[in-house]
């Protein structure tokens, strides 16, 4: 039963590391509202930081480095562009937001090319953690998986123990009162739209050199990480958490199932109907394990729309 | 004042195919099924105030009942060949009646994510569903002769893209006249109320939406009457996006608005896809600008035209005109030559055949060669970002005195509370 | 820009020949993805392109006049392609070349034959240069279609031939795939191979295009069958992602594939890719002097050597060069029926080998090379230490796989 242990650690770290992307997009949507279509440009950008940052002051400060930069470019974004928009509506800031994506993935390919750039993990950090059954278990994903952990825990803490944390809690409810009582709410919301783009930075840079790291980067992880914002529920971060781990897991344990829902009507002798209908019916689970996310969504959305842990209103 | 317009405008349209060539006629059968997308979209999104995510789904469900209809059916018998789009009409609403039905019953974010999961599955299932998909090289299929016509050349085509697309344009019209259209704007408007009135809320959305699904069906069976073919990547969100997109720059504020953004944004994409490599940044910038400085899209820009043409009589508004255009030239002369300089510059067999030569060689662009390390090369593209700034500023300026600043804020307000006009041109009718 | 100056210079032609008899240059229409996710392969078909028919230019052109090439961007997908598609028929253009995409390949042969149907005399030719679904030249085929690639079959046969020989290739192989029609032709030709090649296919697997990022998954799969080798048709991130996730894992297989020498996949693979198979059209270190003369010549006009898919494209436009120089104008213009009869009979020496075009499907004989990723390579790639050494070379001949029985081509005459 090799296989099971190895999809459950496996999915279990592509869930983190979706949602070290993804917090930083629940974060901003529960606090203004924007569904940002370009936060999967900042995953990217992060990795690009990190590579042209690599060569001269070596891979860790990199990382920081990147994490900064691209939090420096989020906060440029909210202050210069979503600012300007924001009183026109949900639509125009989303739309803004899709076209910023274009700009910056079409900057990306003018400034480094249109082919993967060479952005790997030192060779001090690529190891083999343990091995299991015949298979090694590289380190650079545990790392992955706890620099994931660490940033859980250090955003809730920051959320739930800190005056910043109040502040920007308050913010997300009630941000006329907490304008009146004297705080910087535009402030705030730059400081939480840059925060995110750097943990969103701060994922690319580190999964961009286990990963490959090319200007469509965005694309694969952009649509992905939309399905585990609204499942686990727009706002809330234990619910990206959640989400995350469960979309990790499913799509990796789907991946070495071999059966369909033929197979299982062969328990009620309905095979042959099965197999004569075909179509969805005889679709292998493995070569579904990319859609299975999508079905995932629509079913949260039909059952119970606020998520699996966001607010009932 | 609009009869005449209108009938200008379909007369132009009817003798099209003697004026260009059989490319850009081509290219106009493009703009037309997009247009009709677009206002097919606006139904539910601008009139409704249903943002969907995920409009793909009814254009691709719609071309993909066509072009088996087209297989099974040959072009004769109940259905030869110029009816084919109510194929597609039948499979739209159809298949927006479910959507539909699920999707309305939440609102905001929610409506929009459920939208945008349909399409996104159905993305992701096609592939994988060949006897109705037909995998990546799609289903393919030869449109009939019928009626006389043997449809072999790309006017009759044309003719009947233009014929579906003005029949179906008048239809959405006509449907904003009556009732339900009516309490499709107040859906938009006044939800609460119309509740309290005692109207069918979730019922009034999901006709809202069958219907946008029904004429994005038609638009879908026009491409694939065009391109005898339907591929999956139809569904892809990329579609979707671009009908938002479309929709929003064209403005939503009236009827023939999104029409005119997505015909702009087809012809831009085709025209400017085989001169450039990095049109994609140009067209990205422009979503953003559009956005960003023209947030009632070019509906709103008219709109505020003609209201200043009105304070202020033509002659004084038309040097304004043009120095607004002329800065937006120089601007965008000047960011294209910087771009397009960056591009060469950063390319990777230019720096190869820099790393090659002693000094790097110069780049071509616009006929002439630039020398990279020279200051006068990168002086040009600041110097039209200079002089288009300037300009601006100017505008701005003369604008400023032209007109108090509440002025547009108070006509935006004004303008809410009418019907849609036509063109922009605002009525004088309190709904 | 080159193509607006070439497509201004097509006007006055196009003038010209509303006027009358007199000569008409050739025009070849590019239908590219040059913009997009998938615009680097397109842009080194472009490459290639370009770099052949300035050469056939530079000979002289056709009937006096330089061959014009026109560019159109085919925005990424089928429906694009068919509009620029009639953009290019109807700015004169009768040789339509692209490659970066089997859907798009099969929307322009299904377009081009329906065109030629309704407009007999005018006809336009499609040259294929890298679309290699096994369809285009079966149940697809069509007289006015030329591949000038390769295709799954004689891909999987010769890395099975040439690893069999040098003992590489083990009797457990494992078929991972992506789940379209190039995939399921490459896990056809596996299994059909697998006699053979004395191997048995322990398991097949298909998954999405281009959406997976963790292939932990299927490399855990393929560590559990014990499998020897993996033979996969995967390209791009489907490619490199499943390597790195494979050398993570410390995955001892080796990998015989398709698309190893794409530019980027070596550089970011790195020292992982040492040991791992590929099967292209052309090997510089394996074809002597005359590959070398044609690597510095490429470099030296293009700025990079030619890898990949550009080898292939510039192999078969010579081949229409060839073609067109044996095709006498009528009417100052070209006929494209017997244009197309002349390339039928072609055989080229090319710094590859020897190519010939089989008139039952239009598939030209390409030769083979199979390469090993090692650090001894003459020619490195990326810019790396490492290159692809030459394991066996194969000719047209004995590349070839047999004319598929689903082709029944429709001959004008």
């Amino acid at each position: 039963m090799d296989w099971i242990a190895f999809s459950l650690l496996n999915g279990i770290i592509y869930g983190l590391l979706l949602f070290m992307v993804s917090a930083g997009l629940t974060l901003i949507f529960g606090m203004m509202g924007v569904l940002n279509f370009a936060h999967a440009s900042f995953y990217m950008l992060g990795a690009y930081f990190a590579y042209t940052l690599q060569g001269s002051v070596g891979f860790v400060p990199a990382i920081v480095g990147a994490t900064l930069l691209a939090g420096l470019v989020g906060a440029g974004v909210e202050r210069w562009f979503l600012r300007r928009v924001h009183r026109y509506g949900h639509a125009h800031e989303l739309l803004l937001t899709f076209g910023l994506s274009f700009v910056i993935a079409e900057l990306i390919k003018l400034f480094f090319g249109n082919y993967p750039v060479d952005y790997r993990i030192p060779r001090s950090l690529d190891v083999a953690a343990f091995v299991l059954g015949q298979q090694q278990y590289p380190a650079y994903r545990l790392l992955m998986g706890a620099v994931a952990l660490a940033m859980f825990a250090a955003i809730y803490l920051l959320l739930t123990r800190t005056r910043v944390g109040i502040v920007v809690r308050s913010a997300i409810y009630k941000p006329r009162m907490v304008e009146a009582l004297g705080h910087n709410v535009q402030l705030v919301f730059m400081g939480v739209f840059g925060v995110g783009a750097a943990l969103a930075g701060l994922a690319g840079a580190i999964a961009g050199a286990f990963y490959t790291t090319s200007p469509n980067m965005a694309l694969e992880v952009g649509v992905m990480v939309f399905v585990v914002v609204v499942v686990g529920g727009l706002g809330s971060l234990g619910g990206a958490m959640l989400a995350s781990l469960l979309i990790g897991v499913l799509t990796s344990v789907a991946v070495g199932i071999d059966r369909s829902a033929a197979d299982v009507l062969a328990f009620v002798g309905a095979r042959d109907w099965a197999e004569s209908v075909g179509g969805l019916l005889t679709l292998k689970l493995s070569s579904l394990a990319a859609t299975l996310p999508f079905a995932l969504m629509l079913l949260i959305l039909l059952l119970r729309p606020s998520g699996l842990m966001g607010d009932k209103d | 004042m609009r009869t005449p317009l209108i009938l200008t405008g379909v007369a132009l349209l009817a003798a099209l195919p003697l004026l260009v060539s059989a490319g850009l006629l081509n290219a106009s059968i493009q703009m037309l099924i997009a247009a009709l997308f677009a206002c097919a979209y606006s139904l539910l999104a601008g009139r409704a105030g249903m943002l969907s995510f995920g409009h793909a789904a009814y254009f691709g469900v719609g071309a993909f009942a066509t072009v088996h209809a087209m297989n099974a059916l040959g072009g004769s018998g109940l259905l030869p060949t110029p009816l084919m789009p109510l194929v597609g009409a039948v499979a739209g609403l159809g298949f927006g009646l479910v959507a539909g039905w699920f999707a309305t019953k939440r609102s905001g974010t929610v409506f929009a994510m459920i939208t945008l999961a349909i399409a996104e599955l159905l993305h992701a299932l096609a592939p994988q569903l060949k006897g109705w998909f037909g995998g990546e090289s799609g289903v393919s299929s030869m449109r009939m002769p019928a009626w006389g016509f043997d449809f072999g050349s790309t006017t009759q085509v044309y003719y009947l893209s233009l014929a579906w697309v003005l029949i179906s344009l008048a239809a959405l019209y006509f449907h904003s006249r009556t009732p339900l259209g009516r309490l499709t704007l107040a859906l938009r408007e006044n939800p609460h109320r119309l509740r309290f009135l005692g109207y069918d809320m979730h019922g009034l959305g999901v006709s809202a939406f069958a219907l946008s699904a029904m004429f994005s069906g038609i638009a879908g069976a026009l491409q694939v009457i065009s391109n005898e073919s339907a591929n999956y990547a139809v569904f892809d969100a990329g579609v979707s996006a671009s009908v938002v997109l479309n929709c929003f720059i064209g403005g939503v504020g009236s009827f023939l608005g999104p029409a005119l953004g997505a015909a702009l944004m087809t012809f831009f994409g085709y025209s400017v896809s085989d001169r450039t490599q990095v049109w994609l940044l140009y067209q990205g910038m422009l979503f953003v600008l559009v956005m960003m400085y023209m947030p009632d899209g070019l509906t709103g820009l008219v709109r505020a035209t003609a209201s200043m043409v009105r304070r202020h009589g033509f002659a004084r508004v038309l040097p304004l005109a043009l120095l607004w255009v002329a800065a937006a030239a120089l601007v965008a002369a000047g960011v294209v030559f910087g771009v397009e300089m960056l591009q060469r510059l950063f390319s990777q067999d230019y720096r190869a055949l820099a790393r090659l030569t002693a000094s790097p060689p110069p780049i071509a662009l616009f006929g002439r060669n630039w020398a990279t390390s020279a200051l006068s090369t990168w002086l040009v593209p600041a110097g039209l970002l200079a002089a288009g700034g300037l300009l601006g500023w100017g505008a701005a300026r003369r604008f400023g005195a032209l007109s108090p600043a509440s002025v547009t804020d108070d006509e935006k307000d004004a303008s809410s509370r009418e019907s849609t006009p036509v063109l922009g041109l605002s009525e004088q009718v309190r709904a | 820009m080159k193509n607006t100056r070439l497509a201004l210079a097509a006007l006055p032609a196009l003038l010209l020949l509303a006027a009358g008899a007199q000569a008409a240059p050739v025009k070849i229409g590019m239908v590219e993805t040059l913009s997009g996710p998938q615009a680097s392969s397109g842009q080194a078909y472009r490459a290639g392109v370009r770099y052949a028919i300035d050469k056939l230019n530079a000979a002289g052109g056709w009937n006096g006049e330089p061959v014009q090439l026109l560019e159109y961007d085919n925005q990424g997908g089928p429906s694009g392609a068919s509009d620029k598609l009639k953009a290019a028929i109807s700015d004169g253009v009768q040789i339509i070349v692209q490659g970066a995409s089997s859907a798009i390949g099969g929307q322009i042969t299904e377009d081009v034959r329906k065109y030629n149907l309704r407009n007999p005399g005018k006809e336009v030719v499609y040259i294929n240069v890298g679309a290699e679904a096994l369809e285009l030249t079966g149940e697809k085929c069509n007289f006015h279609h030329f591949r000038f690639a390769g295709n799954a079959d004689v891909r999987v046969q010769a890395l099975v031939k040439a690893m069999k020989e040098n003992k590489s290739l083990g009797t457990k192989v494992y078929a991972i795939n992506q789940n379209y029609s190039w995939g399921q032709d490459m896990e056809k030709a596996t299994v059909q191979n697998a006699a053979a090649g004395g191997y048995q296919v322990v398991e097949k697997t298909l998954h999405d295009v281009n959406k997976i990022q963790d292939f932990a998954p299927y490399v855990s799969k393929i560590s559990a069958s014990g499998a020897e080798t993996v033979i996969t048709g995967n390209w791009s991130n489907d490619l490199l992602l499943m390597m790195k996730a494979s050398k993570a894992a410390g995955l001892k297989a080796h990998f015989a594939t398709v698309f190893l020498d794409q530019p980027g996949n070596i550089s970011n693979a790195g020292d992982l890719a040492l040991g791992h198979y590929v099967a292209h059209v052309f090997s510089a270190e394996a074809s002597g002097a005359e590959g070398d003369r044609f690597v510095a010549d490429y470099t030296a006009r293009i700025g990079h050597a030619p890898v990949f898919v550009e080898p292939q494209t510039v192999f078969g436009l010579e081949m229409v060069a060839d073609a067109l120089k044996r095709t006498k104008p009528v009417n100052g213009a070209l006929d494209v029926n017997a244009f197309a009869k002349a390339l039928e009979g072609t055989r080229l020496k090319t710094p590859g080998g020897e190519i010939s075009v089989r008139a039952a499907d239009h598939q030209a004989l390409m030769p083979m090379v199979v390469s090993v990723v090692s650090k001894d390579a003459r020619y490195k790639a990326d810019g790396t230490a490492f290159g692809f050494k030459p394991v066996k070379a194969f000719t047209g001949e004995e590349a070839s796989t047999p004319a598929q029985a689903s082709c029944k081509m429709q001959r004008p005459d």
